[in-house]
């Protein structure tokens, strides 16, 4: 029993950061909003140098050959930097099956996404080469925009193009982007509640920064517990995932719905601090939050998943 | 990471359960907070004692098996398991213990903590006055030496086990001119001493759990001293780390109680009712976060992280989750529920009356979110 990560394993996702905290700022998020791409390429492109996108890629077709435990943390990061584009899609479900027939995968050259359930709001589809669905992968498709609420995340109606046969093993697709999504989640909660950590002690009121008013310490505090205990959770997951545990489907979907949950209570409390800075286009806070609302819902909300649990814990 | 268990550890789970089945009584034993279930409960602790498992995770020659953090978890685990009785001595071995061992002197280990272990002398908590509750700080009881000898006077309140318990651990003010958390002094204090009085108070279940202790030229030797003079402050903070952190609600008790909440369930709710089924899983949920958080923490303290400022959000989680499971059962049994005596439900009203006190004890929930948005989120300092 040892339920921790490697020094390699937290020193990647330190790597992570700081590359991220540089290249991937809110500004640059915001650029991906108004440039209608939903889409950063440079950082698109450092991901692939770093080996970030290709890390759950076998070895022999040029990844890193590593397991859902070492790519957590590395989700998790890129939540916190509410970074761009089809980052979960591609890591945690397209390069890994694809590698061996599109191998420009690994360093992101040939950009995947994913439509699991229906071709009708499929995430990235204007900027992915690739749609990989149950039985299909789909290129040169036509799209149609769907203005999505997360300008970094767009939705399109897809159609059109041609389609290659492909048996993905869905349920093992589905259980890899809901993980990597929760960790995403838990991600963005910690950078909001950062956010609003730092507003709290520079916006004055009253003659005091509102940060030493015990009704802000105890909303924050509230949701720093939430995203805090969903991490385990999330970890333990993972942990499942890549050993193939038979708790499996329980855990991943306990992962999800704590981590929908932490990140719903963090967007709210973390508006709510900022006050009326916090209902603007302007205030960076929404590039997070409404990822984060976004993705609570994609690939099954927090009730889907409760009950998922509750089926595997009540018994029928 | 690896959160398969190791073949010693696995070992230690089954000769802890093998033990637990051989010795647990069979029939629950009354209260401790009454004088025969004290008496009893005293019993049934020299006999964990006997068998090494009154405090597992101590060093052998106190009277432990030097176990580390996870093989104290998993012998928690086995133990509520089996439904064993309470620890009466709880704020001892788990919280007292612990800091005599970082802070005491050599006499004092050998003096204090094989006793401990055997609940030959069973400890109670003499922190908070009538005056300092949340505002801990606010200690007016004092000691005032005379040669070697400490003399107490003042008033301490919801001393845990005091009706009974044989010594108390308490904070007194040694320096009247110092400033608050400065000139407090950590002071071991038997309870049978003249000037002592204890008066029980009734808690909400109307059992005597706690008491006040009245302080009147009580002599005590300036050898029971625990850490330094004018720094109980921090010495009785490491204790509250260990009480609020993992020590004292291992998440076995959870795990326990939200298992026999899911049997509940299973044996008397109307499966129908999806939005009952959802309570109890989040509840369930909880109890299992709690678990796989816990064993996360203990793992970076083997590995040298040690916890900090976080064991408040311990706190606020296992206390609230603990008032949550019991709500919910509740709901399931109906008017039932309110049978306090005669049902074979009533440990379920017990427990939710019990549960009421963990926003409260240990420092109030409102506290422990002070603490977290002063030390963990860094926020600016209130009143």
């Amino acid at each position: 029993m040892r339920f921790s990560f490697t020094d390699d394993q937290r020193l990647f996702a330190e790597g992570l950061r700081d590359l991220l905290a540089n290249e991937c700022p809110p500004s640059r998020v915001r650029e991906a909003w108004d440039d209608g791409t939903g889409h950063a390429p440079d950082v698109w492109h450092r991901l692939g140098e770093m080996g970030v996108l290709s890390i759950l890629v076998a070895e022999e077709h040029g990844g890193m050959g590593a397991t859902a435990v070492d790519a957590v943390l590395l989700f998790q990061e890129l939540g916190r930097a509410a970074v761009p584009g089809p980052v979960l899609e591609h890591m945690a479900v397209v390069a890994p099956v694809l590698a061996a027939i599109r191998p420009g995968v690994v360093d992101g050259s040939w950009i995947g996404t994913i439509a699991l359930d229906s071709e009708a709001l499929v995430p990235h589809a204007a900027i992915a080469n690739g749609v990989l669905g149950p039985s299909s992968l789909l290129e040169n498709h036509d799209v149609a925009d769907r203005h999505a609420i997360d300008g970094g995340r767009r939705l399109a109606a897809i159609g059109g193009g041609t389609r290659t046969p492909f048996d993905l093993d869905v349920e093992r697709a589905r259980l890899a982007i809901t993980l990597a999504t929760s960790a995403y989640l838990i991600g963005l909660g910690e950078r909001m509640i950062d956010i609003a950590a730092d507003y709290a002690r520079q916006r004055e009121q009253f003659g005091k920064p509102i940060g030493s008013f015990q009704a802000v310490k105890h909303l924050m505090s509230d949701a720093l517990l939430k995203v805090e205990f969903a991490k385990a959770p999330t970890y333990r997951a993972a942990w499942s995932l890549a050993t193939g545990a038979s708790t499996v489907d329980r855990d991943v979907s306990m992962a999800k719905a704590l981590a929908s949950e932490a990140a719903y209570r963090a967007s709210r409390g973390s508006m709510q601090v900022h006050g009326g800075i916090g209902y603007t286009w302007e205030a960076d806070l929404q590039l997070f939050m409404k990822k984060a609302w976004a993705l609570m819902r994609a690939h099954g909300d927090v009730t889907h998943h409760r009950r998922r649990v509750g089926a595997a814990v009540l018994g029928s | 990471m690896d959160l398969n268990e190791t073949p010693q550890q696995a070992a230690f789970r089954l000769e802890a359960r093998e033990w637990l089945a051989n010795n647990v009584p069979a029939s629950p034993l009354p209260s401790f907070d009454t004088a025969e279930g004290f008496a009893l409960h005293r019993e049934w602790e020299k006999k964990l004692y006997d068998g090494r498992w009154s405090a597992v995770s101590w060093p052998v020659e106190f009277g432990g098996r030097g176990a580390d953090y996870i093989q104290w978890l998993i012998f928690e685990e086995e133990y509520y398991r089996a439904g064993a009785p309470g620890r009466v001595n709880q704020n001892g071995i788990f919280l007292l213990g612990p800091t005599i061992m970082e802070v005491g002197t050599p006499e004092q280990k050998t003096r204090f903590l094989p006793s401990m272990a055997s609940s030959e002398i069973v400890w109670a908590q003499a922190w908070s006055e009538p005056n300092a509750g949340s505002d801990l700080a606010g200690i007016r009881s004092k000691a005032t030496r005379d040669g070697d000898d400490w003399v107490l006077n003042g008033q301490k309140i919801w001393a845990s086990r005091a009706v009974w318990a044989d010594w108390c651990f308490g904070i007194f003010r040694t320096d009247p001119e110092a400033e608050r958390h400065r000139g407090l002094t950590f002071i071991l204090c038997p309870l049978d001493l003249p000037g002592i009085t204890v008066r029980p108070i009734a808690q909400l279940d109307g059992d005597t759990g706690f008491a006040e202790i009245f302080f009147d030229d009580v002599r005590v030797p300036v050898a029971n001293t625990l850490g330094d003079e004018n720094k109980g402050w921090s010495v009785a903070m490491a204790t509250a780390g260990f009480e609020r952190g993992v020590s004292l609600r291992s998440p076995a008790r959870f795990t326990e109680a939200a298992n026999r909440l899911v049997h509940l369930w299973r044996t008397h709710a109307d499966p129908n009712d999806t939005a009952l089924a959802d309570e109890v899983t989040e509840a369930w949920m909880m109890a299992e976060g709690y678990r796989l958080h816990t064993y996360q923490t203990v793992t970076g303290m083997l590995e040298g992280r040690p916890i900090g400022a976080e064991s408040s959000l311990n706190k606020i989680f296992w206390s609230e989750m603990d008032v949550r499971i019991h709500e919910i059962a509740l709901r399931i049994l109906g008017p039932e529920a309110e049978l306090v005596e005669g049902s074979e439900h009533e440990r379920w009203v017990d427990g939710f009356l019990f549960s009421l006190s963990g926003p409260i004890y240990a420092g109030t929930n409102e506290i422990q979110r002070n603490i977290i948005a002063d030390r963990v989120l860094q926020l600016p300092k209130g009143m």
